[in-house]
């Protein structure tokens, strides 16, 4: 279940100069749901996303997460939390372009130690639920942007993390790669994970398999 | 006034220890004051930034403040050797008359310095910081003497007179001196001995007996002991002469610099003694913490024992 209570968020783009980006946002989303936050660029989406992911800190207010309040962890231990519980897809995937596949996906067991057989297991095994591990061994920059983006995704799932956050990911993806994605959203939403996904993309309204459609508009739940 | 590259470094990082630390100060104050970790206002989120910004210049002060000490040690010996009369340190520190002001409160700022170090990593270490009003509020006072220090600091080399002449430690730790030093030569040799010894073992007992307040009080206590032990007792075997009494003239080459490694084992073996009784860290951490300090005592107890020993076995006399 993740919380956010009373949610004010302001940005300090210079001394005089504040853009407040959430006010006063009052949410509740339940364990294995799917929410798809819409709204405008600017509307405060991806401010909601970074909240959730312990990316950023509220100005005010609280985010709890299965009863733990993430917004007051310290930094070391909102790494752990993420690395333990969140899931990011990227709009633009944010892959190392030259790392291969496999490396990619390693990358957030690294911090775990795991060993390498348990670890191969693990990337063997998204590789082939999101249908890249034919491409196990190629430079991520020779991949082409729907390759990357299911990388993406299977990095994002490589830990089994509870949540899953994707900030506008089928922006860069045409119809047909983008209607793919809207394939492995549904699979993951299968394995009862909660997803939250920020987009102003139309593809995304009136899914069946969506819980909730949440507007965003300057900042507040509309 | 004396200028040496190793007073102008002094001097210089001195200078941007005071500029930090004046912004911690006042962060500080204001997170003392107001810190309230359960809020979830936007005073209290402001806060717990500017104390992550807070602690780390207090780290970074702090960690680079206590090896320093050795540095500081290393300029009053090479200082020795452009001021007439002076063999060692002790010449530089008795050369003005802020010189044993600075030394004491050093060491008072070496401890504890350290301590808010140690404080800082056991309150990083927990999710709900349960020592951050502590740490700081220990910085608040920390930061007047750190201020005192480079004040001291700054006036006692401004104050030397390089064609002053100073006393000698030989002058200086001698039951015949005329300052209050010489007043800890009244202590016979038998009960120093039997203070050092028996309060060595007291620290041994009561790790033993896992009691970790009179621990850390017997650690306290075994720095003044193994200080005046040293000047009156050791320290006249270290030198192979029994009227030398200085406890500077051993950080020197012809000793072999063994004076840093003793003081850096006193200063460490006591250290992680007082922090195990004053710090409420997990059980894990502080029966490490006493296994360090009963590690670093032993053998700092049995090197100085050594040189005794080793001066009967050559000589078949004591001093």
């Amino acid at each position: 279940m993740i919380k956010l209570k009373n949610i004010t968020k302001i940005y300090d783009v210079s001394k005089n100069d504040k853009v407040k980006a959430l006010e006063n946002v009052n949410l509740t989303i339940k364990e294995g749901e799917l929410i798809v936050l819409k709204g405008a660029s600017g509307s405060g989406k991806s401010t909601i996303l970074s909240l959730i992911a312990a990316l950023s800190k509220p100005s005010s207010g609280e985010v709890i997460v299965d009863g733990k309040q993430i917004s007051k962890l310290p930094d070391n231990f909102a790494s752990i939390y993420r690395r333990d519980n969140i899931g990011f897809i990227f709009q633009k995937y944010n892959l190392i372009p030259t790392l291969s596949v496999k490396e990619n996906i390693l990358l957030p067991l690294v911090p775990l130690n795991p060993d390498s057989e348990e670890a191969d297991e693990k990337i063997q095994e998204v590789m082939k639920r999101f249908h890249i591990e034919h491409k196990e061994d190629s430079v991520v920059r020779n991949l082409s942007g729907g390759e990357q983006q299911r990388v993406a995704i299977a990095r994002a799932n490589v830990n089994n993390p509870k949540i899953i956050i994707a900030d506008e990911p089928t922006a860069n993806l045409d119809e047909k790669l983008s209607q793919h994605f809207l394939e492995i959203l549904r699979e993951l939403k299968s394995l009862n994970k909660t997803i939250i996904i920020a987009t102003h993309d139309p593809l995304f309204i009136g899914l069946d398999f969506v819980d909730r459609e949440i507007e965003i508009h300057n900042g507040k739940i509309v | 006034m004396i200028f040496t590259p190793e007073v102008l470094t002094i001097f210089i990082l001195n200078f941007i220890f005071a500029f930090f630390a004046i912004i911690a100060f006042v962060l500080s104050v204001k997170i003392f004051l107001k810190w309230d970790l359960n809020s979830t206002t936007q005073s209290q989120y402001k806060l717990e930034k500017q104390s992550y910004l807070a602690a780390t210049i207090i780290k970074y002060i702090f960690a680079i403040k206590v090896p320093l000490f050795l540095f500081f040690i290393f300029t009053l010996d090479k200082l020795s050797h452009v001021l007439t009369g002076a063999m060692c340190a002790a010449g530089v520190v008795d050369a003005t008359p802020y010189g044993t002001y600075l030394f004491i409160i050093k060491i008072i700022n070496l401890y504890l310095f350290a301590y808010w170090l140690m404080l800082h990593s056991a309150d990083i270490k927990e999710e709900n910081q349960p020592y951050t009003k502590q740490k700081f509020g220990l910085f608040i006072i920390a930061f007047f003497l750190l201020m005192a220090e480079l004040i001291l600091e700054g006036v006692m080399f401004s104050s030397i007179d390089v064609d002053k002449m100073v006393s000698c430690c030989g002058s200086l730790y001698s039951s015949s001196a005329t300052s209050y030093i010489s007043n800890i030569f009244l202590i016979d040799t038998p009960t120093l001995l039997t203070l050092f010894y028996g309060n060595f073992l007291f620290i041994i007992l009561f790790y033993f007996l896992k009691n970790r307040y009179l621990f850390a009080i017997s650690n306290i206590i075994f720095i003044i002991i193994s200080l005046i032990s040293i000047i009156v007792f050791f320290g006249t075997y270290i030198y192979e002469l029994p009227t030398h009494h200085c406890p500077f003239c051993f950080l020197q080459k012809d000793y072999h610099y063994i004076g840093y490694l003793l003081y850096a084992l006193l200063f460490g073996g006591t250290f992680y003694g007082i922090i195990a009784g004053f710090i409420n860290s997990s059980q894990k951490e502080r029966a490490k913490n006493c296994k360090i300090s009963i590690l670093l005592s032993s053998v700092y107890v049995i090197l100085l024992s050594l040189y005794p020993i080793i001066y009967f076995i050559k000589n078949g006399v004591w001093l």
